[in-house]
């Protein structure tokens, strides 16, 4: 660790850096965990406690109340499966088809290539509100809607994680490939043997935003769903409020069940950012 | 020689269990076959929100006695509602029966998909209209056609803290504007001596339905007459306004209106003494809030002509087409009765809206209902009108612009009536036959030549050494392709069509309604000042959160790589937990940050002897703060990228140059910025088109107010295409954005190509 210093910086003032360092780290994170930690906390409060006007972080008298009755409103095992059905499926699809293509357009000669992907990043500049309509009519046509196929398809290539993937994949020195195609790799085993676990970091990356995406989809589920067991939770949970009134309690203590399984994922994710075989590979 | 980096067995077992892992998922989601045929007849009903939970019981009932029906209750969250019965409506496939609120009403008549019901009431010994309040039985009338039976209605009242009102000396709550001026006056008064702080009554500022209140105890009108210019009562209005302008001027009652959790908590605290509110706010303080119980009580509004208050609420709906419509109507039949509205009352705190029910113990002998029950013979309901959304929004506009004095009342009103009186103008003539199909083909025909000279003119593809065969790049591209051209080419050229055409509410459900007007949508937002305050205020937001996200990003990713750093996990989590924190409960804490009384900001500003700020109230600083919220929500996100892209760097090079003497920041220029060349591009391009298409924070937070300071040109799409059903306007606002995204973009490649020579 005290490699890292220069010849000369003590031990002792090496230690103090890296205290005075990691309080600054610490109060910044103490403020971007503020409001989630307000969300924790107010699902364990009673309702007129959380309304009492001052927003204290730690419960006066803790209730379980809120997840009690969330197990009352919401079917809360089929919502749950649903999501995480929708989430996973679309995440593994969403890495595969992305993966493919971004590797097409990062490592593989074509015609007309560089056209093609200045096409498809025209196409992230339309909004998507406004091919909602024209794409739930054509689920509509491929009798799709109201099932989780009608759900992930649409979903399961996005020009964002192509273009995301590509950037990584075409710094991958182009030696490497070659030297396998010497040796008389074919191009799936150089995209599944190579390219695949050289771009493990931002793979993993890819894979925790599409599954938030779809974690926290709200109303695509809404609209292609038409029986309520196959809502997914955020849907589920935004039935919990009224026209006028919010029971807050409640709320949080839904928000807190659909933010902890992203949580898990980022955890799981995190184990591809160590530098490992990156690093070695790429020093030839 | 790489196979012992990457063996073969670690990647088969791998492969393996992806497959196997992909098959069994597949199978779940494969669609449910579906049910023989059952004797049963089988009623889709929906209803929104917390209600569709509740009417199970009631729909438990109504199975009972009668055994052949099966009601399938669908619960549709309030904040999708719109777009889902929309889409539902478009795609053919709405419910049987639906809720739906009074204001909505007309829209649907409009689309011409609710089910005529004058010939199933008023026979003998059935439901009558007489039964109804007839306010309310208005909202689901259009040409005397009965397209609804109200179910539940809900009118406005003042809550009031009787104990304050009785120190300021008022025993009961003030029959005439005049007194109810007087009161809050002596209520201020009071707490300025007693150097208390707060106001006298809570009055939010674009809020239409306080406006009409108002308005309409004013003596005012809406569409007074027919057809003709004048569509509202002008100097009414005025009046109005200028009445309630008085409360803001002279600090009776604040810019911003309590919210949320605070306006309870406000008004126990003698803060916000009088607020006006629906009825479910009676069980809302009765559980919250017990220590008030005896201080404070319901009363009718005050009067200038007259005592009228809003009048709101849901009907029962049939849509037409439905199979079952005579069980429909039986269930209609089943909910309206006297003791079922009673019993729904109380399992839902609703109103009912048949006045037989009224007599019910349960809400006879309920002292703070007898307000209630005394307003609902005065309430009256907005007209019943298609366009009444964009009329609503036209309202809370004006009543925005002259509270906080930027239009003088006088001028306002005249305002609102000459806007008013656009927005009901009739349709453009549509175009002849042949020229809509010269038009309809030429529409498809230009992004096809579009397309061709894109390819053609593209720059020429270097050979290389090896040439992969047209079956590997098809197999790696096709599936993605594919589904690229069905889910994402087709719908944006099916949208730019329809950014050509009229499509409106009218045509919704009735495609041969749709009229090709050319660029009739694109002349229009170019003379459309709220479009280009909306574009203004995106590009403004677009240029200050840019940089900041992306140096914030940066700078963390950097920071927590760095090797000194322990427990580098819990920190990676800590900076991404705002991007997966729940934007409601983000909303919550950010707003009550930006409180100009309680709030954080304005504490710290008076501890160092500042005067507070209005925040989100102030037409000036309400956008910098979502700009400052979205960085701190959004930056988390960046960090990740760079994050992944840091580990990519190999750890040789910085080896070599140590071993060289270069030091920490020559490091940092000399190989981390260059080998982040790729991703910075990335994220400078992908956080761009985002914030460009600026939504979530306005929608919740502030909902692109105060006077349109914070509308971005999503949202003003959004409000167009599911607010007022201007599908066709609201596409031509998309592309008109897209060609500036586009633009931009162009340029951020340019300037990057010159910085750093080929991308």
């Amino acid at each position: 660790m005290t490699t890292n210093y220069p010849v000369g910086i003590t031990r002792r003032s090496a230690w103090l850096r890296m205290i005075g360092f990691h309080l600054f780290l610490l109060a910044s994170l103490i403020l971007t965990l503020f409001p989630f930690v307000w969300m924790f906390s107010t699902s364990f409060k009673p309702s007129g406690e959380i309304l009492s006007g001052t927003l204290s972080l730690i419960p006066i008298s803790p209730t379980l109340e809120h997840y009690r009755n969330l197990f009352g409103a919401v079917n809360l095992f089929v919502n749950l499966w649903n999501s995480i059905i929708f989430s996973l499926v679309l995440t593994i699809l969403s890495v595969i088809l992305n993966s493919m293509a971004a590797y097409a357009f990062a490592k593989i000669q074509f015609p007309r290539r560089e056209r093609l992907f200045a096409l498809l990043m025209m196409t992230m500049m339309v909004p998507g509100q406004v091919t909602m309509m024209p794409v739930f009519l054509i689920l509509k046509y491929a009798g799709l809607l109201n099932s989780f196929a009608g759900l992930i398809i649409p979903g399961s290539v996005s020009v964002f994680g192509i273009f995301l993937l590509r950037q990584f994949m075409m710094d991958i020195p182009e030696e490497i490939l070659e030297a396998a195609r010497i040796d008389g790799c074919s191009e799936i085993g150089i995209f599944w043997k190579i390219i695949l676990p050289l771009s493990r970091p931002v793979i993993a990356t890819l894979a925790v935003f599409t599954f938030i995406g779809a974690w926290n989809e709200f109303l695509w589920p809404l609209i292609i769903m038409l029986k309520e067991s196959n809502y997914t939770l955020p849907v589920a949970l935004a039935n919990l409020n009224g026209q006028y009134n919010t029971d807050w309690g409640l709320l949080m203590a839904g928000s807190v069940l659909v933010v902890v399984p992203v949580i898990l994922v980022f955890l799981t994710a995190q184990k591809h950012y160590m530098k490992g075989i990156a690093a070695g590979a790429g020093k030839e | 020689m790489r196979n012992d980096i990457f063996p073969a067995s670690r990647c088969n077992i791998l492969l393996k269990r992806l497959i196997c892992l992909f098959i069994l998922l597949l199978f779940s989601i494969l669609p449910g076959t579906s049910r023989a045929g059952t004797e049963e007849k089988i009623l889709q009903f929906w209803a929104m929100g917390s209600e569709g939970k509740l009417i199970r019981v009631l729909a438990d009932r109504f199975e009972k006695e009668n055994p052949e029906a099966k009601i399938l209750v669908q619960a549709i969250p309030w904040t999708g509602a719109h777009e889902k019965l929309v889409t539902a409506v478009v795609g053919n496939l709405a419910p049987d029966i639906c809720q739906m609120g009074t204001t909505w009403m007309p829209e649907f008549e409009a689309m011409n998909a609710l089910e005529p019901l004058n010939s199933r009431l008023n026979l003998k010994n059935g439901l009558s209209e007489a039964d109804f309040f007839p306010e309310s039985i208005k909202t689901a009338r259009q040409n005397d056609v009965l397209y609804g039976i109200p179910w539940y209605v809900d009118t406005r009242v003042f809550y009031y803290r009787s104990d304050i009102a009785r120190s300021a000396g008022f025993n009961k709550f003030p029959e005439t504007w005049m007194e109810m001026y007087k009161l809050c006056s002596e209520i201020v008064k009071a707490k300025r001596q007693a150097n208390q702080p707060g106001y006298a009554f809570s009055l939010p500022i674009n809020d239409w339905q306080i406006f009409l209140m108002f308005f309409w105890q004013a003596g005012g009108e809406l569409f007074p007459q027919a057809g003709r210019e004048t569509v509202l009562s002008i100097p009414e209005f005025g009046k109005t306004l200028e009445f309630l302008k008085r409360f803001i001027d002279e600090k009776l009652a604040p810019v911003a209106a309590g919210k949320d959790m605070d306006l309870l908590a406000a008004f126990e605290s003698g803060y916000f003494p009088m607020f006006i509110s629906g009825p479910w706010m009676i069980s809302e303080i009765i559980r919250n809030k017990p220590a008030l119980e005896g201080k404070w009580t319901t009363a009718r509004m005050p009067m200038d002509k007259k005592y009228t208050s809003f009048l709101g609420g849901c009907n029962l709906v049939m849509f037409k087409g439905s199979p079952n419509r005579d069980l429909a109507w039986k269930f209609v039949d089943f909910l309206s009765r006297p003791d079922i509205q009673a019993d729904w009352y109380e399992l839902s705190k609703n109103l009912p809206a048949n006045r037989l029910a009224w007599k019910d113990a349960r809400l006879a002998q309920n002292s703070h209902m007898h307000a209630f029950r005394e307003q609902l013979e005065d309430a009256k309901a907005p007209p019943c009108v298609p366009e009444w959304e964009q009329i609503a929004d036209v309202l809370s506009g004006t009543m925005e612009a002259a509270l906080f004095g930027k239009t003088p009342s006088g001028e306002a009103a005249e305002a609102a009536n000459r806007n008013i009186a656009r927005l009901m103008r009739v349709q453009p003539e549509s175009m002849g036959k042949t020229a809509i199909i010269i038009a309809a083909s030429a529409i498809f025909l230009l992004p096809l030549i579009f397309l061709v000279i894109f390819f053609r003119t593209g720059p020429g593809d270097g050979n290389r050494s090896h040439r992969t065969p047209p079956g590997m790049v098809l197999f790696f591209l096709a599936p993605a392709i594919i589904i690229l051209v069905v889910f994402l080419f087709i719908p944006i050229v099916a949208s730019l069509f329809a950014s050509l055409t009229n499509w409106n509410l009218y045509g919704l459900s009735d495609p041969s309604k749709v009229n090709f007007i050319g660029f009739d949508n694109y002349r229009r937002l170019w003379e459309d000042p709220v479009f280009w305050v909306s574009l203004k205020n995106t590009l403004l937001f677009s240029l200050l959160g840019v940089p900041l996200n992306i140096t914030l990003s940066l700078a963390s990713a950097l920071l927590l790589n760095r090797k000194i750093v322990k427990f580098k996990a819990l920190f990676r989590i800590g900076f991404f937990i705002p991007v997966i924190t729940t934007m409601v409960a983000v909303a919550v804490i950010w707003r009550w940050l930006y409180n100009p009384e309680f709030g954080v900001f304005n504490q710290i500003l008076k501890t160092i002897g500042l005067s507070p700020l209005n925040w989100l109230s102030d037409t000036w600083l309400a956008l910098p703060c979502l700009i400052f919220m979205a960085v701190w929500k959004g930056f988390g996100y960046n960090m990740i990228i760079y994050i992944a892209a840091l580990q990519g760097i190999p750890e040789s090079l910085y080896e070599a140059a140590e071993i060289d003497g270069a030091n920490a920041s020559q490091q940092f220029w000399h190989i981390t910025l260059p080998m982040l060349r790729k991703t910075s591009f990335f994220v400078a391009v992908m956080t761009t088109i985002g914030y460009l298409q600026f939504f979530a924070e306005p929608y919740i937070m502030t909902g692109g107010g105060p006077l349109n300071s914070t509308i971005s040109v999503v949202l003003y799409m959004y409000q167009h295409a599911f607010k007022f059903y201007n599908l066709g306007y609201a596409s031509s606002i998309a592309y008109a954005l897209f060609v500036i995204i586009l633009a931009m973009s162009i340029i951020q490649g340019r300037i990057q190509k010159r910085l750093e020579g080929s991308v």
